[in-house]
């Protein structure tokens, strides 16, 4: 028997697909939603959208790389490869061929608290897709051959996005490692290629059995099919495999952080100093979490943004600020601690004082001074049309990314419908106090990239 | 600089697969459903401008895209990234609207003004909420037609763009396509990636202008909107805007003549764990007949997770994560490259994997299944390319730059599996030729230089 919890039932898809589209813009756009719970506990969430023909299968398990075994950095990453070298009834690279010649297209990524699994195919193939994910779902058969294999090609991941890289785990990869003070959120999450190395075909079959469970997974469904009959198909292909008891988390938590930070790190394939600076977050789906994602938007999204005026169009020191909440995803897809970061690269005669100087002009206006309402205004207009494409777009990825960390964080894949009214109860008050607490200049630090060489 | 983890992954054809009785087969899944188009609607103004509307979707947004053709084939050998600095003058406001307040504005809309500047067009373009599309065609409009192009930020650009020029020539990707292009055409605008420094530097605002009034005008011009949107409002936003602008000069065409010979080209990095390789030669470019048909056979060699020579050189051997060939085209040109960083002690191996694959599929046909595999796949992918707003926009300002009719997009599918396995081997046979192909590789000199003799040839003088 399955327990079926449903929050916003398919109705509300029905009534919108009646309704003109002129209607659906004035009343915001709902996305639907059907949850279910199976038995084994494999948390199911189902959206259809027919605007094309297209269907989204996304499988998210609840095992990111903060909590990778300590003697095995960069393994959860490394382990992800693993999971398209062969299951029961697919050998190696027939999951990629299966999908492919399908129509479809595919991938898999690692992030701090999930590791996520998508096809994109053409609609009449959902069966297809889901048959393959809960093969591989039900049970590994990699060869030493295939391991070899995959640490080879994860050591030159490595190379190309970090080692032959100027700025190449800046600020992304090496921020966490000195921003944070508790392993799990410290430790070097692409890995030492010592560690890399030394991983065995029992270190899979062992991460696999622990955390790859149905019950410490979520199964997103986007796209262009009829809800009962897509969970008829779950049911049928995932019911069956069993759950398995899942270790107590460890603890994430992360001290208050009293005292700024400053780190230097020398490059030596860099030709221009860099900077980057990090605040802890608050706990997310706070009041103040959702100030600081109105905040993101007020001083370091898009053109207005008020970082971005004061860097590069007044003070011309650099071209582009980048950065955000969560670096490797959105404010929404984590589960633990977090940062609100910033980066930029700059010339040799401007100096990383000169540069925090005018970044604190601007970071003391918000500490000092409620914003204006225009400002806030501005902010929330920006988050709801970033939100519109997040849930409309990426062939409906982007729906399912949030249905399916809604899901397995929360228990609650509806809160996709109740993000703006969180934004909208954010005062300038709100923002202020938050502002004064979060970006105190003790709960941040500063990673200095120093260049080796010439212009 | 967001950097997922990413899994990008590879699958061999060729591979003879375990053959057990006993294993399940995937089911088929149901019927195909019918993938139509989205209809547009296309309107040309008295002064030579198209509009084309596309209402797509049931998302309250809207994408919107003026594209220009003026680019960076539009200047000269001593102008390099001229395209580029105009493009990024562009947003410092118009006649009646300052930077911050263009900034504000577009904020205010949902959206955010963006200027790309491309070897053939300039594209300025935004997303925003669907009910703002009227006042982000008539922002878009001053920008294009009346920006202010100040003086006073001529010197902060610049030096944003040298800044960006010094950080592109310390990666290995912007070497190895610098030096490719180099070679493919040299003496044309197309081959020229990167200005000097003291090229960038001695740019005036007075230039900057001039390249503007010779480049800009209606009759270069075609407005994309994708999306929901009210269309008599729409229309009429853009005879607003666009309606009285002259009609400018004419489109400019200089086609160039590629290098057809083989050439190699090693750039220096020392002590570089990996070797950056490109490997190319010019291929039809999409107004030729047997165009569709190098899609296929450049998906099946090394344009597709499940190709052959990712399949042989991730897969098999481990020598590399991501490696890829496409087809890049500009307007009346295209060359295929296969594109690669490799351990630096496998640089010789991984190219005569590259090759040995080149040459197989010269020397016999693909197998129907492999074929209507990567067939499927490209019929899959279409239905892709046209379901988002953008992308949708991409693919019609696609067909305008190529001057393609709509068949090509209606038919796109039917001359995909018009394909047969002999036309995939003629057509490597024909263009892949990998004995006249451009080698360049960024690596470490010393470690490399031996494992690549076969191919190394007297390298061509720098510009």
């Amino acid at each position: 028997m399955m327990t079926r919890r449903s929050f916003g039932l398919l109705g509300v898809a029905l009534v919108a697909l009646l309704m003109t589209t002129a209607e659906a813009a004035e009343k915001g756009f709902q996305v639907p939603v059907e949850y279910v719970k199976l038995d084994n506990g494999l948390k199911v969430v189902l959206s259809p959208d027919h605007t094309a023909p297209t269907v989204v299968v996304a499988v998210y398990y609840n095992i990111g790389f903060r909590i990778e075994p300590k003697d095995r950095t960069g393994f959860a990453h490394l382990f992800e490869h693993m999971m398209f070298q062969g299951s029961e009834n697919l050998g190696k690279m027939e999951f990629i061929r299966l999908v492919q010649r399908n129509g479809g297209v595919l991938n898999g990524s690692t992030r701090f608290d999930f590791t996520n699994y998508f096809e994109i195919l053409p609609s009449n193939k959902l069966e297809t897709a889901l048959w393959a994910e809960a093969d591989r779902m039900k049970g590994l058969n990699i060869t030493q051959e295939n391991l070899t294999n995959q640490q080879g090609v994860v050591m030159n991941e490595v190379r190309v996005n970090v080692l032959n890289q100027p700025y190449g785990g800046f600020p992304w990869l090496d921020m966490p490692q000195v921003a944070n003070s508790n392993w799990y959120n410290a430790h070097n999450f692409y890995g030492d290629l010592k560690d890399l190395e030394a991983a065995t075909l029992g270190d899979v079959q062992q991460f696999f059995r622990t955390y790859y469970a149905p019950n410490n997974a979520a199964l997103v469904v986007v796209g262009d099919f009829d809800p009962p009959e897509g969970l008829a198909l779950v049911k049928k292909y995932f019911g069956g495999i069993p759950a398995v008891a899942q270790p107590p988390k460890p603890d994430l938590t992360e001290p208050r952080q009293e005292a700024e930070k400053r780190v230097t790190k020398v490059d030596t394939l860099a030709n221009r100093p860099a900077i980057a600076i990090a605040y802890h977050m608050p706990d997310r789906n706070t009041p103040e979490y959702y100030a600081m994602g109105l905040l993101d938007e007020i001083l370091l999204q898009g053109d207005d943004s008020r970082l971005r005026q004061q860097l590069v169009q007044k003070k011309g020191y650099t071209g582009s600020v980048d950065g955000g909440i969560n670096l490797l995803g959105n404010m929404y897809d984590y589960d633990g601690p977090m940062l609100w970061m910033a980066s930029m690269i700059h010339d040799k005669t401007v100096t990383a004082d000169q540069i925090l100087q005018a970044w604190d002009e601007v970071i003391d206006k918000v500490i000092q001074e409620p914003v204006d309402r225009a400002t806030l205004d501005r902010a929330l207009v920006k988050l709801r049309s970033d939100y519109y494409d997040q849930v409309g777009g990426y062939f409906g990825f982007g729906r399912a990314d949030l249905l399916a960390s809604f899901a397995l964080f929360d228990n609650d894949p509806s809160r996709i419908n109740g993000l703006e009214q969180h934004f909208a109860a954010v005062t300038p008050e709100l923002i202020q106090k938050t502002a004064r607490e979060y970006l105190r200049k003790g709960n941040r630090t500063i990673l200095i990239i120093e260049p080796k060489q010439g212009s | 600089m967001t950097h997922p983890f990413k899994a990008v992954l590879a699958a061999a054809f060729f591979l003879i697969a375990s053959a057990i009785a006993q294993k399940q087969l995937p089911p088929e899944g149901g019927a195909p459903k019918d993938f139509v188009l989205p209809q547009k609607t296309v309107a040309t103004l008295p002064n030579g401008l198209t509009l084309t509307l596309v209402p797509y979707g049931e998302i309250p947004k809207v994408s919107i895209s003026v594209v220009v053709r003026a680019g960076n084939l539009n200047e000269a050998a001593d102008q390099v990234w001229l395209a580029d600095v105009l493009g990024d003058l562009m947003k410092e406001g118009t006649t009646t609207r300052s930077a911050a307040q263009v900034a504000q504005d577009a904020a205010g809309m949902g959206g955010n003004v963006n200027v790309n500047v491309g070897m053939d067009v300039t594209t300025i373009s935004g997303d925003v909420l669907s009910e703002e599309a009227p006042q982000f065609i008539r922002l878009l409009g001053e920008i294009v037609r009346h920006p202010l192009l100040p003086g006073s930020e001529l010197a902060r650009i610049i030096n944003d763009k040298v800044r960006e020029l010094s950080v592109s020539r310390s990666q290995p990707g912007p070497l190895a396509l610098e030096e490719f292009r180099r070679l493919l055409y040299p003496n044309h605008p197309y081959g020229r990636v990167f200005p000097t420094q003291e090229m960038l530097k001695g740019y005036t605002i007075d230039e900057v202008r001039k390249f503007y009034a010779a480049n800009f005008g209606a009759q270069r011009t075609a407005i994309f909107v994708a999306g929901m949107f009210d269309k008599s409002d729409v229309a009429q936003a853009v005879q607003d805007a666009f309606g009285d602008w002259v009609q400018g000069p004419a489109i400019f065409v200089d086609v160039p003549k590629p290098t057809t010979r083989q050439s190699f080209g090693l750039v220096e990095r020392p002590g570089a764990p990996q070797s950056t390789i490109y490997f190319g030669i010019p291929v039809v470019n999409p107004s030729d007949k047997d165009y569709v048909k190098m899609v296929v056979t450049n998906s099946l060699l090394g344009g597709s997770f499940a190709s052959r020579i990712t399949s042989n050189i991730r897969e098999r051997k481990g020598y590399t994560y991501s490696p890829y060939s496409q087809l890049s085209t500009r307007y009346r040109d295209a060359y295929w490259v296969e594109v690669a960083d490799v351990g630096t002690d496998v640089t010789g191996a991984a190219l005569k994997e590259i090759v040995g694959e080149i040459r197989r599929l010269q020397s016999e046909p693909p197998p129907e299944a492999e074929l209507r595999g990567i067939q499927n796949y490209l019929a899959g992918t279409f239905v892709l390319q046209n379901s988002t707003r953008q992308g949708i926009i991409g693919q019609l300002a696609y067909l305008r730059l190529n001057e393609l009719p709509d068949s090509y997009l209606t038919e796109y599918v039917k001359h995909v599996y018009a394909v047969t396995p002999a036309d995939v081997q003629k057509m490597t046979q024909e263009y892949l030729r990998d004995k006249d192909m451009t080698l360049v590789i960024v690596g470490d000199k010393k470690k490399v230089e031996d494992q690549i003799k076969d191919y190394e040839k007297p390298v061509p003088e720098k510009q």
